[in-house]
């Protein structure tokens, strides 16, 4: 094994992040629990230079490095950056959170980066095996942080079930990969991607290595049918940690489908299509329609983001660059808004009251009406209304959609939207029309309130110059 | 110059509030002069358009997907941005005196605003999506309207069906729209228009045109999405002015305009607008006639002369569609002036009830002049600009070009003349009933004359009336003609606009609906009784509620069906979900073998099936633990034996030495468990598991199959080949993991190693309370170190540390290796704590084991960094051939050293695990 600097310059980023976890890890045995800030800071710290060095060493062109194992490409530095900011955020909205229910530990942080280094290498890898050590490592580290508080029942439990579900899952995609080696005879996407331009599809093996590498995405998607931990996960974890866990993420898992499917699979794309527009309708359906009967916002929540995700899997099912554009796209806009959702769940709730039921969200407006004009606009962001991003992440991918001729498709999206914005919209109603029950002051910290609001005022920027963002993602892909 | 005309409504939106705070306008004025302002920015720009010029201004926003910051002023965006801001002129002016400072407030006049600059976008918008967005913003707009009074629960319910019924059918627009654009390939309006028969030909056109209707009747309230509109009337009259006479109700039908030449022209055109039109305006018709709130009779009217300008339009003809447009202008101008008289009367007399409005000719006269003249235009009475309009609509219902075969020409002039009977009608008893026919009753308070600048908007809009009606030519003319060729896109057909055209069929029709509508005014308390007795009312805001209602519990249905939070059954869905998939993919497959397999032998055969039964057991017996334990050990022994056999002897010592070390570790933990199980599943469940399971393992077993056929390159013959020459070792497995993949190795012994230190530290300070008898209640034996096991474990010893010490040495060439080792003196020192008791072994063996661990992992990397000294990558391996006295030659290699590493960690750790796990027993015996 030679260890030379050409090959390390492109993994910088996650070489830094490891050494700062790693860091965190040590410095943290050395505070007390008053000076525990300094953690925060070191983790925020991370995650601000691991962004500014992505930029640095980012060449525009792709490079492989470590025996192909690794690639570094525009997608890549695109989502390594949306996946670092959007963890700070998240990082930043929960520090308050923890620190009134004694969870302020630097455990929080050190498995955190963590998970971080696992979405950086799932979106820079470049074989199977890479995709998978990533993975795991993301989700080894949320297993445990969705047990984070462990005087919680319900925390625990949702663990356990996520634990047990999700190494199942990791089986099955490690299966579907371990069929596609035997049939390939590779696992680095090029020479699997080669080989299959050379075989097709007649390979029995192969069809079985598809379906349970996307039954695995699935599953990390938490697209319906493999959508059960997903609500238990959102509403059993402290809210700090559905913060984390409900946004960078679901970039991670775009950029794994990326990887699988498009990268090494490309060439089975017809194959791979109809198994995602399966799993797209049916978690457009199920979200929005469960979404409906709930009554606790973070399980709504939930529910809406397995909706959401079948929007991204109509996009990654395109096959187009418009239609990879648009689910990556979508998946970093959705990012944003869910940590801007769970950002206003941690803002009202406070020590001993989590702000969990949709009752405690009635007259927003008259306690804090720029909040509740916040939490307006991520709402209908989320809905999908004009000017917001959220409208123009759907018209992509509908428009996307649309121009492979699956009309079908869009219309079941649309149709699914238009129930979905009913429970959206509901919290809106909540919110302005409804007279307040809870009368507390919202204790948030200053640096909460101006990150909220830049959050929420991003849906409607973002909603006016959509083409920035556009742009970068559609780099990724000309 | 387009841009700075839509923006200046949404910069009065944002102006309403600083202004207002800070020099203290009042905000209406800010609001009526941003109105005003953009009103003649638009008469000024709009000059051109009236001779044929098409004004255009574009800008990219996102070219990505086609979407442009594009605007174009044609005759028809002209008709209707003039109509928007001259009404919103008038009804600024209005608002003024109908709403109190304290009840309007800045607030009011921002959303008035909004609303105003989303409709102007709306109609001057270029690209579609772009018209799309301002679409969804008229929506939201109205949403806030309606809303306003926000305190009283019919605003609230009101504004959530209208955004519900709106903004739902702008979905469908949406796709409607994206179609389009994805057929034409280009989002802008122009090339849109100037594509012919391109949409109209293609085979989406008929979803094309569903969503589309969809779109546009829901926001025009047409059948059968018209129930909105009356629950919207909840919104403040200047607001029901606004959107419900002029601006967003006419939205969809300034679609049908804008489209018409992309979609018109089809048979399907023709019975589906034409159609809902119909039904619209019989209905709307039917119903005004029935309401006795004022402004619900104004709201069913507006939905029945929807229907007629949508029926016009479905006509598909030329001149049909000229008096489309000419009967959007009246309709806007006159309904308009009733909402605002409508609104004069309620202001004036506290309600709006016509059961108790009557007489008010003697208490306002000049409102109810005003109020007169505009009812009648809504009628149709002559010289008058409704009347007009009606005489052509009359007029092509006479002339169809479809329904002509079927014998069924009869009835589009029949329906027509129904329909002008009932408007006759219900505008009568706007007159009659309020003006006239006897005395108020029980008015909240005494009606008078409204401030003088309340009447002034209707005033203005009335001389429209009459403007129009009179000199048609001379007033509407101009606008009319810009506007119909905008929409045609082809030259226009000669018309007519002279009031007397003699005496021909329409006007026959006209003095049947006048006659009609009197009669059947006259015989209206019949009718109502009539009305009342009828069982069922279609409500559509019931239907609306009823399906919201029925998509709630179908939520709720479905949430219980498949939310059940139960593990178990997340992990059966999951696995039959799997199955399934696997099964559908399996389906007609088959398996050529393309490899030989190996010959099934007796040997085999028994190993397969003790390994079967053994796992059964293990299922079977879950509940009796020990024997449990014991059933699972011979599954590991036989996977050993398997391994053997098919010449994986590493694997076979690896796999028997893991068996033996985890056997020890289950009984450790053992111990401390509940000693009863708990109960056991239904039967029913216990099958369907089973079943499930039985499925999946045949499927893996399928896979495996499939899976072993395959023709496979193995890597393997490198490593074979290159195992002396590269490794200096013949076994290649030994090889592998501390040459080849050395590197992974030390990982491997780093992880281990860590593992050992996490469970040093859990156990650390644990203290669990065992039971003190077993579940029988008997004690525990009295022996806790037998004699015999103790001396024969100690015999043992010696010969195990030899044995280990040979399989470490010829590791490099033979089965063994520091792994193998390493789990040899484990088991072996571990059986010295159970025969002896830990205290006693720890006195004997005094090391500390994470020193060990600690050791074994420096010597590993030591031996990688060793390489950088002499200047190879990390880990490179060397070796030489040493004889020593009695074992003879042989080679020894660095990776030798590393092995050693890997034998101290692997000895550490297992004594860690394992002294650890039976140390917790013996502390909770000594207390």
């Amino acid at each position: 094994m030679q260890f030379d600097m050409p090959s390390l310059i492109p993994v910088l980023p996650e070489a830094f992040i490891a050494t700062m976890a790693c860091v965190v890890l040590v410095v943290d045995l050395f505070l007390k629990q008053e000076q525990r800030i300094v953690t925060y800071s070191i983790a925020q710290f991370s995650l601000l230079m691991a962004v500014l060095i992505t930029m640095a060493t980012s060449t525009g062109d792709s490079q492989i490095v470590f025996h192909g194992s690794v690639i570094r490409d525009t997608m890549s530095d695109v989502l390594k950056v949306a996946i670092c900011i959007v963890t700070a955020g998240a990082f930043l909205y929960a520090k308050d959170y923890l620190r009134d229910r004694d969870l302020f530990k630097g455990e929080f942080y050190v498995l955190s980066l963590f998970a971080v280094l696992g979405m950086m290498i799932m979106v820079s890898a470049n074989s199977f095996l890479t995709v998978y050590l990533g993975l795991e490592l993301l989700a080894l580290s949320l297993y445990a942080l969705v047990a984070f508080d462990n005087n919680s029942g319900l925390g625990s439990e949702a663990a356990m079930k996520y634990f047990v579900l999700g190494a199942l899952a990791s089986g099955m995609l490690l299966y579907g990969i371990s069929m596609i080696y035997g049939a390939t005879g590779s696992i680095e996407f090029q020479p699997v991607a080669e080989a299959l331009v050379s075989t097709g599809m007649n390979n029995t093996v192969l069809v079985f290595g598809l379906v349970f590498l996307v039954i695995g995405l699935a599953f990390k998607f938490g697209a319906v049918p493999f959508h059960m931990w997903v609500p238990d996960v959102y509403q059993g974890a402290p809210t700090a940690v559905v913060l984390f866990l409900g946004s960078a993420p679901k970039i991670a898992a775009f950029a794994l489908a990326m990887r699988l499917l498009v990268d090494g699979l490309g060439s089975l794309h017809a194959d791979w299509q109809g198994m995602l527009a399966i799993l797209a309708v049916l978690s457009m359906a199920v979200g929005n329609v469960i979404a409906i009967a709930q009554t606790n916002i973070k399980r709504m929540l939930a529910y809406s983001t397995i909706s959401h995700v079948g929007f991204i899997l109509v996009g990654i099912l395109a096959g187009t660059s418009k239609g990879y554009t648009a689910a990556m796209f979508y998946s970093i806009v959705y990012a944003v808004m869910a940590v801007g959702a769970f950002g206003i769940v941690v803002l009202l709730s406070r020590k001993g009251f989590e702000a969990e039921q949709l009752s405690d969200y009635k007259g927003l407006n008259d306690r804090n009406p720029w909040f509740a004009a916040m939490m307006l606009l991520i709402m209908f962001s989320m809905a999908g209304v004009p000017p917001t991003v959220g409208f123009f992440a759907k018209l992509f991918v509908l428009e996307a959609v649309v121009s492979i001729d699956m009309v079908w498709l869009a219309l079941v999206g649309v149709a699914f939207s238009i129930i979905g914005a009913y429970y959206y919209l509901r919290i809106v109603k909540l919110m302005y029309f409804d007279k307040p029950e809870d009368q507390e002051p919202l204790t948030a910290g200053m640096d909460t309130r101006i990150a909220l609001s830049v959050n929420g005022l991003a849906m409607l920027v973002l909603g006016m110059f959509p083409g920035g963002l556009l742009s970068v993602c559609a780099a990724a892909f000309s | 110059m387009l841009y700075l005309l839509v923006s200046i409504p949404f910069i009065g939106a944002l102006l309403v509030y600083p202004a207002t705070e800070r020099l203290r306008l009042p905000p209406s004025l800010v609001a009526g002069l941003m109105a005003l302002s953009a009103l003649v920015l638009l008469l000024f720009i709009g000059f051109p358009v009236y001779s044929g010029a098409v004004l255009l201004s574009r800008a990219e926003w996102i070219p990505q997907i086609g979407l442009s910051f594009s605007f174009r002023l044609d005759g028809l965006g002209l008709l209707f941005a003039e109509l928007i801001l001259g009404i919103g002129v008038l009804v600024v002016l209005y608002a003024r005196y109908y709403l109190t400072e304290l009840e309007a407030g800045p607030r009011f006049y921002a959303f008035l605003l909004l609303f105003m600059g989303a409709m102007l976008g709306l109609v001057l918008s270029e690209n579609l999506l772009l018209m799309m967005v301002f679409w969804e913003l008229t929506s939201l707009a109205s949403f806030l309207l309606i809303g306003f009074r926000r305190h009283t629960s019919e605003a609230r319910q009101g504004a959530r069906l209208a955004l519900f019924v709106t903004g739902g059918g702008g979905f469908a627009l949406l796709a409607a729209v994206l179609i389009m654009g994805q057929i034409v390939g280009s989002y802008e309006l122009s090339d849109v228009l100037a594509s012919g028969r391109l949409v109209a030909d293609h085979h989406l056109y008929p979803l094309v045109l569903v969503l589309f209707l969809i779109g546009v009747g829901t926001k025009s309230a047409q059948f059968p999405f018209h129930f909105w509109l009356p629950h919207a009337m909840a919104a403040p009259t200047p607001v029901s002015a606004y959107l419900h006479s002029a601006t967003m109700v006419k939205a969809g039908i300034f679609l049908l305009g804008r489209f018409f030449p992309v979609l018109a022209g089809s048979e399907l055109w023709f019975y589906m607008v034409s159609g809902m039109g119909l039904s619209t305006l019989l209905l709307g018709a039917y119903l005004a006639l029935f309401q006795h709130d004022l402004k619900g009779l104004l709201a069913y009217s507006t939905i029945s002369h929807l229907g007629l300008i949508t029926l016009l339009f479905g006509l598909g003809t030329p001149l049909g569609e000229i008096a489309a447009i000419f009967h959007v202008i009246n309709h806007a101008v006159f309904k308009a002036s009733l909402f605002m008289a409508a609104g004069i009367i309620d202001h004036e007399s506290g309600t709006r009830d016509m059961r108790k409005l009557n007489g008010l000719f003697k208490y306002m006269p000049h409102t109810a002049a005003l109020a007169m003249v505009a009812a009648a235009a809504m009628a149709g009475v002559p010289l008058l600009n409704g009347f007009l309009s009606k005489e052509m609509f009359f007029g092509e219902t006479l002339v169809l070009k479809w329904l002509v075969e079927a014998q069924w020409h009869w009835l589009f002039p029949m329906a027509a003349t129904v329909a002008g009977i009932f408007a006759v009608a219900y505008s009568l008893r706007f007159i009659h009933d309020v003006f006239f026919n006897g005395e108020p009753v029980n008015l909240p308070k005494t009606p008078h004359e409204p401030p003088r600048w309340m009447k002034v908007p209707v005033e203005v809009l009335v001389v429209l009336c009459i403007g129009v009606g009179v000199f048609p030519n001379f007033t509407v003319r101009p606008l009319l003609e810009s506007a119909a060729a905008a929409v045609l896109q082809q030259p226009l057909p000669e018309f007519s606009l002279s009031i007397w055209h003699g005496f021909n069929t329409p006007l026959v029709m006209s003095l049947v609906a006048m006659g009609g509508g009197a009669i059947l005014y006259s015989g209206r308390k019949w009718l109502f009784r009539a009305h009342d007795r009828i069982p069922f009312q279609i409500s559509g805001k019931q239907w609306a509620e009823s399906l919201v209602e029925s998509i709630f519990q179908l939520g709720e249905m479905v949430d219980r069906l498949l939310d059940s939070r139960s593990l178990r059954r997340y992990s059966f869905f999951l696995l039959a979900i799997v199955v399934a998939a696997g099964a559908v993919s399996l389906w007609g497959e088959s398996f050529p073998a393309a490899k030989a397999l190996t010959p099934v032998t007796i040997p085999v055969v028994i190993g397969g099936l003790l390994l079967g039964a053994g796992s059964i057991a293990t299922a079977v017996w879950h509940g009796k633990r020990l024997l449990a334990v014991i059933m699972l050990s011979i599954v590991g022994l036989m996977t050993a034996l398997l391994f053997a056999y098919f010449s994986a002897p590493d694997l076979a010592m690896t796999q028997l030495l893991v068996e033996i070390a985890s056997v020890i570790l289950v009984l450790l933990a053992m111990y401390f468990l509940p000693q009863l199980t708990p109960p056991e599943s239904s039967r029913i469940r216990l099958a369907r598991d089973i079943t499930l399971g039985v499925i999946a393992g045949i499927g893996v077993a399928i896979l495996s199959y499939s899976m072993l056929v395959q023709p496979l390159d193995s890597i393997s013959s490198y490593y074979l080949s290159q195992s002396k020459p590269g490794g200096g070792g013949t076994n290649v497995v030994n090889v592998i993991l501390v040459d080849f993949r050395g590197f992974d190795t030390l990982g491997e012994v780093t992880v281990l190693g860590i593992a050992a230190v996490g469970i040093v530290a859990m156990i650390g300070g644990l203290k669990i309370w065992g039971p003190e008898k077993d579940w029988l209640g008997r004690s525990w034996a009295g022996d806790r170190h037998p004699v015999l096991l103790t001396t024969v474990s100690k015999l043992i010893l010696p010969f195990a540390l030899i044995v280990s010490a040979y399989l470490f040495l010829r590791g490099h060439n033979y089965p063994g290796g520091g792994f193998i080792a390493g789990l040899v003196t484990g088991v072996a020192l571990t059986l010295q704590y159970i025969a002896s008791g830990s205290d006693r072994a720890r006195q004997r063996l005094p090391w500390d084991n994470l020193k060990l661990v600690g050791a074994g992992i420096l010597i590993a990397t030591g031996t990688g960094l060793g390489s950088w000294v002499f200047g190879f990558p990390f880990l490179t391996t060397t070796f030489a051939y040493v004889t020593l006295p009695i074992v003879g030659k042989f080679e020894i290699a660095s990776a030798m050293l590393f092995d050693l590493g890997v034998y101290l960690a692997v000895v550490g750790t297992v004594l860690l695990i394992l002294a650890g796990m039976g140390g917790l027993h013996q502390r909770e015996e000594n207390v």
